[in-house]
């Protein structure tokens, strides 16, 4: 079983993704959307967080909004689409989005 | 598969816009939406007195016009919706409030359709926040 | 045999709305005879807190709101240890009965016996 977390808050403003980091199934991936793809930011600390990860986690980002906001994506994670998103909403067992 | 879409954010929140062209991908995909379960802010998302400028995109129309088209479920919780202003002709009468804003693709009912569109679902998937 | 449904309440009691609706989607669970369980982490745990005194804000009490959760057979209520210690809290002086967790792997096998889950 495994569980697709999703995160749409800047990690520099807010602790959902440092929360969502500490309870993570070793099954378990994330999608980062809205203000979460500055997780992603180079040179950064939650850049790091997840790269440290990169081999056991499979970290996704909604490419509008890496795409939106100049972000330059690692060769570890993979840009969605919309029906990219709804094929992972299928993948995993559940969606747990971090409101 | 069948997915139930809760949506706790107003219209103008990213979050709203991103619900919406994930079910509209869930419908092109061949998918089945329950229902869709606004609660929380995500009741603003329902409401007709929304005026956006014209150079942005109305996602509260957008939404209704998807509802009214697919002919959906389009559920709002009655407690949020109260609480926050969003209310219909009957609930606007009750409360003697000056008017009624809630568009018509929408119907005003309690949790226990949150409830029951989860257990119909094989997915439930929730928006909101930013 | 019916979905469980976990709810995940990160917010403190008094910072708004978040609190107060995610019980009331699990009252509402409760209500229907629903598999639901609670989870309160991060500020969350602060509405476990006791001897608090929301009058003070104008505000209802929430403690009689937790205590309902019994009445409508929710007993699947959990506290992240770690976010107790955290905020100086510990699991012997909260205003409710809950499964403490004192694990982070406690919690990603806890979301892992629901079907559906709701963070708020």
């Amino acid at each position: 079983m495994a569980t697709l977390h999703v995160l749409s808050h800047s990690p520099f403003a807010d602790s959902r993704l440092t929360s969502c980091l500490r309870l993570l199934g070793n099954k378990d991936a994330l999608l980062l959307c809205g203000d979460a793809t500055y997780a992603l930011a180079q040179a950064t600390a939650p850049l790091q967080a997840l790269e440290d990860r990169a081999g056991r986690l499979e970290v996704y980002v909604l490419s509008e909004d890496a795409q939106a906001r100049n972000v330059t994506l690692p060769g570890w994670v993979k840009s969605v689409d919309y029906p990219g998103f709804v094929e992972l909403s299928i993948r995993y067992d559940r969606v747990n989005t971090w409101l | 598969m069948k997915f139930a879409i809760a949506v706790f954010s107003a219209a103008h929140a990213p979050s709203s816009r991103r619900a919406l062209l994930f079910a509209q991908a869930v419908l092109a995909g061949g998918h089945e939406i329950v229902r869709l379960f606004f609660y929380q802010d995500g009741v603003h998302s329902a409401s007709g007195n929304i005026v956006a400028p014209q150079d942005e995109q109305d996602i509260a129309a957008q939404w209704q016009d998807f509802i009214g088209a697919h002919q959906l479920d389009g559920v709002v919780c009655i407690a949020a919706a109260l609480r926050r202003g969003v209310l219909n002709e009957e609930e606007a009468q009750r409360y003697q409030k000056p008017a009624a804003n809630l568009s018509n693709s929408w119907e005003l009912s309690g949790l226990g359709q949150l409830h029951d569109a989860a257990q119909s679902a094989d997915r439930l998937i929730c928006f909101g926040g930013q | 045999m019916a979905k469980s449904l976990l709810v995940i309440s990160r917010q403190a009691p008094w910072s708004g709305l978040s609190a107060r609706e995610s019980l009331d989607i699990v009252l509402a669970g409760g209500a229907f005879d629903l598999p639901i369980g609670l989870l309160f982490m991060d500020d969350g745990v602060f509405q476990l807190a006791q001897s608090q005194a929301p009058s003070a804000l104008q505000q209802k009490d929430l403690t009689a709101n937790l205590k309902a959760l019994e009445m409508f057979g929710v007993e699947d209520i959990y506290a992240c240890g770690k976010s107790l210690a955290e905020r100086g809290m510990f699991p012997g002086n909260l205003n409710l009965d809950i499964r403490h967790l004192p694990q982070e792997q406690d919690i990603s096998e806890l979301i892992d016996r629901y079907d559906h889950v709701i963070t708020l």
